[in-house]
C-alpha cells in the first residue's frame, strides 16, 4: 500500500539496500539472534528502572502552516472505483504458505532501533495507508480511505476513512489514529530521529474533523499522486501504544495490531514467525482487495543460507523460490521435480523502477576529478561481455542513472559502451599516452589505476571480467571486496575511489537531490557518493523538488538525467526488468501471472518491490497439492512447465 | 656430504630418513613441485615461451608486456599469444609461437559467446581441468594458488619459529619471573579467538598477503614456545652447559651454539606439520571469504566455488584431489622426519 511508511522506508531502505541491489537478501550472522535474546534477557534485569508513562504533546504547528479549523466546504471529493480489478475469482482461500528469511528479526517494532531488517517488510506491508496505488494504472485507489480531496493551498490533502476499517484486534480505525501517528512519529520515545525529523519537517499539520474525516498538510506542493505518496501516511493505533521512556524495550516483541490482511501469530524465537490471516478482515469484500491474500497463514522460517533454502524448497518445505540469479534459473532449477512438472518455473517481465546500479566515481579523488578520465573509464568497462557470458544474456544494460518511472525516463540517452578507441582518445586527452611495462597507462609517473570497492561477494565474477577487459584499455582496476557494511561505510565517508553497487529505487518519480546536490557533496554520510557539485544542477534539482506541475517535473527530470550522463560520474551497469521464480504446482496464479508492477509473483503481502499494491494474488489449491505429492511418490509426470509472461516487456 | 661437514649423528638421521621410502619420495616429489612452481610462468602462462616473428626471436615470459603491435596486430594491449599462434599457423609464413603446456594465466577469463562457464575439461581448448565460474583455467588457478599458499605457509613458519624459538628458549633458559610472566602472557594470548580476529580485521581492511601473515603470526607464535621452553630447560641442566659457562661463555653463546643445536630435532619434526597447517589455514580463510582479496588465485576460493556449483564437479574434484595429495605428502614427510630424529630408535622396553 502506498503510505508514508513506504516513502520513509524507501529512504532508510535505500541506504541499506545499497548492497542488496538486485536480489534483496538480508544477510545476518548467527550473532544476531543471540543478540536479540540478550536484549530480551536484558529487559528483565533492567526492570527495576522506573517506567515513566509519557503523555504525547498535541500537534505543534509552525507559523505559516496549519490546516483550517473547519473542513472546507468546496472540496471536490475523489475516489477510484473505475480501475479494473486484478485478482482472480478462481482463488481458493486457506492453506499455509511457507516462506523464508535469512535472519530472525531483532525486533517486531516498526520503528526504533533495529527495525529495518528483512522481516520488517512483512510487518510494514500489513499497515495500510489511506490510499494505495493500482498496479496497472498506477493511479491512487482506495485503501483505508474511500475518498480524498486536495486543498487549495496545494499542499493539503483530506481523507474520508472507510467506516468498515478495523484494526486486527477489532477496534475501529478513526481519524484520531492518524493524528496519533504524527504525535507518535514525532516523539523522542521511539528513538527514531529520522522519523522524528520527517514527521516534523515534511508533515506540517494533521487534523481530525470528525471520526472518519481528517486532513494532512505537507511541506511543499506536489502533483496529486506525489501528495498521496509523500503525505499519505498510515495510522497508528492509539489504543495500543502506551508511550513511556521504556517504549523501545517494552514493545520490542509486541507486534502492533494491523489494518492489513495479516497479523503476527505464533512466534518461535530464532526459528519462525507466523502471519495469520485476520478473521473477518474488513476489506475482504472491498473492490481491489477481494480474492487476494488467500493463504490462511504465512509461515516465515529462518534459513540462513541461500543454498540450504534451495534444498528446503526441493524437499517441498518451501512453496516458492526466487530464480533471478542466472545460475539458479539455468543450472540449479533442473531435475525430476522440474522435468515432471511438480515445480513450475515463471518468468515475468515488469515495469518497475530499476535500482541505480553501477560504478560511482568519487570526484574528490585525484584523476577522477577529470571528465576525460571518467569518460575514458566508462568506455573501458565491458558490461556487454559480462552480460553475454556469465550473465547468459539474461540481464540488460542500464542506460541511465534512474529508470522505470514511466514518462520521467529520459529514453534518448544511450549508455557509453566498451570502445577501446574512444577510451584511448579520452585518456590521451587527459594526458595518458604511455603504457608502463604492465601495460597500464601512465602520465608523469602516475598510473591509471583505481580501487573499486564493493560489498557483494557474488559480484566478484562480474568485476573480474571488467577488470581484465579494462586492462586492454590500459586501465587498472584493483578489486576490493569488503564486508557489506564496511563497503557502505567507506563510500558514505567518501573514502572510496570507485564504488560498485546500487541504490534501490522506489516511488513515482526519480530522485536527484540526495545523489547530486552540492549540499550533500561536502558532507560525509550522505548519498552523494560521487561528491558531485554543480550549481546549475543544484538549481534544477531544487526546482524539480518544489514543482507541482507534472509536465514541468518530467522536463526537469529529463534534463537532470542528461546532466548526470554528461558528468560521467556514474557508469550505469545492469538492469533486471523482470522477476523469475519457481513454485510447487499447487501454488496457483491468475491468468496474467502478475501485474506490470509486480516485483515478485509469489508475494504474500500487499506490496513487493515498489509502492504498488500488486501482491497477494496467488492461492494454494489443496486438491492439486494432494495430486502432486501423490504423483511425486509414484514418479508420475505432468510434463515440465515454464511460464513466460512477456506482455509487460518494454 | 663431507663438504657440509655434518656430524655423524645428523648423517645417521639423514640415512634413516632416506630409508623411509614413503616419506623420502614424498619429499623428493614436493621439492620438485616447489621448484616447478617457482618457474610456473614457464609452464602455465598466457605468454608465449618463444615467438619467432619476421626472423626475430622474442621471449616474452619474464620481460615487460608486449603490445599486440609488436607482432603486427592492431591493438596496443597485451598480445594474445594463443590467437597469435593460430594466426601464424594460418598464414604459414614461417612465423611461429611456442606456448607453455598450459597456455592460460590465472586471471584471464576465457569466455566464448554461447558457452557459459564453468566449462568442463577439454583438451581441445587446452583447459585440462576445465574452467571455473568466470572461465578461468583451473590448472592455472591451482598452480598459482599452490605457490601463494606455500609461500604464505613458509613465511608464516619463519615468523612463528623465530618468535617461538627466541621466546621459548629464553623462558626455559632464564626461568624464574621471566618464565612465569611469559607463561601467563601466552595462556592469555592463546585464548584470543583466532577466527574472530581475522573476521574483524577483514571487515576493516582488505587483508593483503602480508597483513594475513602478520595477523596469523601474531596469534600463532605461541605453539612452539612450550616445546622450546621444555627442551631448553632440560638441556640447561646438562653438564656441557655448565662446562661452557665455566669457560666463560655468555648467555647468547650458550643458547645459540650449545643448547639450540641439541633441540633442533624438536624444531625440525614440527616443520612439515606447520607447513600443512599453514596451507589449510589459508585455504579455510579463503573458503570463508576472509582470506586474500579476489581475484588472487586460491584453493579456498576454488573450493567455495566448487561446493556452490556441484553441477560442475570438475572444480571441486580438482581442488580436493590437489589438496589431499599435497597434504598427504607433507604429512608423510613429517612422519618420516619424526621417525628419523627419534632417539629411541634402538631402545627396547621390557
Amino acid at each position: 500500500m502506498k503510505s508514508i511508511e513506504h516513502s520513509l522506508m524507501r529512504d532508510v531502505g535505500r541506504r541499506f539496500a545499497f548492497f542488496f541491489v538486485v536480489f534483496v537478501l538480508f544477510v545476518g550472522g548467527c550473532g544476531q539472534v543471540e543478540d536479540a535474546m540478550d536484549t530480551e534477557d536484558g529487559e528483565t534485569s533492567e526492570a527495576d528502572d522506573a517506567i515513566e508513562v509519557v503523555e504525547l504533546p498535541p500537534i505543534a504547528v509552525a507559523e505559516g502552516d496549519g490546516l483550517p479549523d473547519e473542513i472546507p466546504q468546496d472540496l471536490e471529493w475523489l475516489t477510484n472505483d473505475s480501475d479494473p480489478e486484478f485478482a482472480s475469482t478462481d482463488a481458493i482461500q486457506g492453506g499455509t504458505f511457507r516462506a523464508s528469511m535469512q535472519a530472525f528479526p531483532l525486533t517486531l517494532r516498526l520503528v526504533g532501533p533495529d527495525s529495518n531488517g528483512a522481516f520488517a517488510g512483512f510487518l510494514r506491508y500489513n499497515q495500510f495507508g489511506p490510499v494505495a496505488f493500482h498496479p496497472y494504472t498506477r493511479r491512487a485507489m482506495p485503501s483505508i480511505a474511500t475518498h480524498w480531496a486536495f486543498g487549495d493551498d496545494g499542499r493539503s490533502i483530506f481523507y474520508r476513512i472507510n467506516p468498515k476499517a478495523r484494526w486486527s484486534d477489532g477496534e475501529p480505525v478513526t481519524s484520531d489514529d492518524f493524528v496519533f501517528a504524527v504525535q507518535f512519529m514525532r516523539s523522542k520515545e521511539i528513538v527514531a530521529p529520522w522519523y522524528n525529523n520527517y514527521y516534523t519537517d515534511r508533515i506540517r499539520d494533521v487534523k481530525a474533523y470528525d471520526e472518519y474525516t481528517y486532513g494532512v498538510q505537507g511541506a511543499d506542493s506536489k502533483p496529486m499522486d506525489e501528495m498521496h505518496y509523500n503525505y499519505g501516511f498510515g495510522p497508528k493505533p492509539r489504543h495500543f501504544h502506551v508511550m513511556s521512556n521504556k517504549w523501545v524495550e517494552q514493545y520490542n516483541w509486541s507486534p502492533e495490531p494491523t489494518t492489513g490482511p495479516y497479523h503476527v501469530g505464533e512466534v518461535s524465537k530464532g526459528k519462525y514467525i507466523d502471519l495469520e490471516r485476520t478473521e473477518n478482515w474488513w476489506a475482504n469484500d472491498e473492490r481491489f482487495y477481494r480474492n487476494r491474500f488467500n493463504p490462511k497463514r504465512v509461515r516465515v522460517k529462518v534459513i540462513r543460507d541461500i543454498n540450504t533454502a534451495w534444498q528446503h524448497f526441493l524437499k517441498a518445505e518451501l512453496d516458492t523460490f526466487g530464480l533471478v540469479l542466472p545460475d539458479f534459473w539455468h543450472e540449479k532449477a533442473q531435475g525430476e521435480e522440474f522435468d515432471n512438472g511438480y515445480i513450475r518455473k515463471f518468468w515475468l517481465y515488469n515495469q518497475l523502477p530499476q535500482p541505480s546500479s553501477g560504478m560511482f566515481m568519487n570526484t574528490n579523488q585525484p584523476m577522477l576529478e577529470e571528465q576525460d578520465v571518467r569518460y575514458g573509464i566508462a568506455h573501458a568497462l565491458n558490461f556487454e561481455r559480462v552480460i553475454d557470458t556469465i550473465l547468459r544474456g539474461d540481464y540488460e544494460r542500464l542506460p541511465t542513472f534512474q529508470l522505470g518511472f514511466g514518462a520521467y525516463d529520459n529514453t534518448t540517452i544511450k549508455p557509453r559502451t566498451y570502445d577501446l578507441d574512444k577510451a584511448a582518445e579520452y585518456f590521451e586527452r587527459a594526458g595518458f599516452t604511455e603504457r608502463d611495462e604492465t601495460g597500464i597507462l601512465v602520465r608523469d609517473g602516475q598510473r591509471l589505476s583505481f580501487t573499486v570497492s564493493y560489498g557483494q561477494p557474488h559480484h566478484t565474477d562480474r568485476l573480474v571480467i571488467l577488470k581484465e577487459e579494462a586492462k586492454k584499455a590500459g586501465l587498472e582496476l584493483e578489486l576490493q571486496l569488503l564486508d557489506a557494511s564496511a563497503a557502505f561505510k567507506k563510500q558514505q565517508e567518501k573514502k572510496h575511489q570507485i564504488s560498485w553497487g546500487g541504490w534501490a529505487s522506489q516511488g513515482l518519480s526519480p530522485r536527484y537531490w540526495e545523489h547530486f546536490h552540492s549540499d550533500n557533496a561536502k558532507r560525509t554520510q550522505t548519498n552523494n557518493v560521487t561528491a558531485w557539485a554543480d550549481p546549475v544542477m543544484d538549481e534544477l534539482i531544487m526546482k524539480f523538488r518544489g514543482s507541482a506541475e507534472l509536465a514541468e517535473r518530467i522536463e526537469l527530470a529529463h534534463r537532470l538525467e542528461q546532466m548526470v550522463h554528461d558528468s560521467g560520474v556514474m557508469v550505469p551497469s545492469f538492469q533486471v526488468p523482470y522477476t523469475r521464480e519457481a513454485a510447487w504446482r499447487w501454488i496457483r496464479v491468475p491468468q496474467s501471472v502478475g501485474t506490470p508492477t509486480s516485483g515478485s509473483i509469489f508475494n504474500s503481502q500487499a506490496n513487493s518491490a515498489g509502492i504498488f499494491s500488486s501482491g497477494g494474488l496467488f492461492w494454494i489449491d489443496p486438491d492439486i497439492k494432494e495430486e502432486t505429492l501423490e504423483a511425486k511418490r509414484n514418479g508420475d509426470s505432468f510434463g515440465a512447465v515454464t511460464i513466460l509472461q512477456h506482455d509487460y516487456r518494454t | 656430504m663431507s663438504l657440509l661437514n655434518l656430524n655423524p649423528q645428523t648423517i645417521k638421521q639423514l640415512k634413516r630418513f632416506r630409508s623411509i621410502k614413503r616419506g623420502y619420495w614424498s619429499s623428493v616429489l614436493l621439492a620438485v613441485l616447489l621448484v616447478l612452481c617457482l618457474v610456473a610462468e614457464l609452464l602455465v602462462n598466457s605468454r608465449a615461451l618463444m615467438v619467432s616473428y619476421d626472423g626475430e626471436w622474442f621471449f616474452p615470459t619474464y620481460t615487460s608486456l608486449k603490445p599486440g603491435t609488436t607482432f603486427g596486430l592492431d591493438y596496443a594491449y597485451e598480445t594474445n599469444y594463443r590467437e597469435l599462434r593460430a594466426k601464424f599457423e594460418e598464414e604459414d609464413e614461417g612465423n611461429w609461437v611456442l606456448m607453455p603446456p598450459v597456455p592460460y594465466n590465472a586471471f584471464e577469463n576465457d569466455l566464448k559467446v554461447g558457452s557459459y562457464p564453468p566449462n568442463p575439461p577439454s583438451f581441445e581448448d587446452e583447459h585440462y581441468l576445465g574452467t571455473d565460474s568466470t572461465g578461468r583455467d583451473i590448472v592455472a588457478r591451482l598452480v598459482y594458488g599452490f605457490r601463494i599458499a606455500i609461500a604464505f605457509s613458509g613465511l608464516l613458519l619463519i615468523f612463528n619459529y623465530v618468535a617461538g624459538i627466541i621466546i621459548g628458549c629464553a623462558m626455559g633458559y632464564f626461568g624464574g619471573a621471566f618464565d612465569l610472566l611469559f607463561q601467563r602472557v601466552i595462556e592469555i594470548w592463546s585464548n584470543i579467538p583466532f577466527l574472530y580476529v581475522i573476521m574483524i580485521v577483514a571487515s576493516v581492511v582488505v587483508p593483503s598477503f602480508l597483513t594475513l601473515v602478520i595477523v596469523m603470526a601474531a596469534l600463532g607464535w605461541m605453539q612452539l614456545t612450550w616445546n622450546m621452553r621444555t627442551s631448553t630447560y632440560k638441556e640447561k641442566g646438562r653438564e656441557y652447559v655448565s662446562a661452557a659457562r665455566a669457560l666463560g661463555a655468555g648467555n647468547v653463546r650458550i643458547v645459540g651454539s650449545h643448547i639450540l643445536p641439541n633441540t633442533i630435532a624438536v624444531i625440525v619434526t614440527f616443520v612439515p606439520f606447520s607447513i600443512a597447517s599453514g596451507v589449510t589455514f589459508l585455504t579455510a580463510l579463503d573458503y570463508l571469504g576472509f582470506g586474500l582479496p579476489p581475484p588472487t588465485p586460491s584453493w579456498g576460493e576454488l573450493l567455495s566455488q566448487g561446493t556452490n556449483q556441484l553441477q560442475a564437479p570438475w572444480i571441486v574434484t580438482s581442488v580436493v584431489v590437489a589438496m589431499v595429495v599435497i597434504l598427504l605428502m607433507v604429512t608423510y614427510v613429517g612422519e618420516a622426519i619424526r621417525e628419523a630424529f627419534d632417539p629411541k630408535q634402538f631402545t627396547y622396553y621390557e
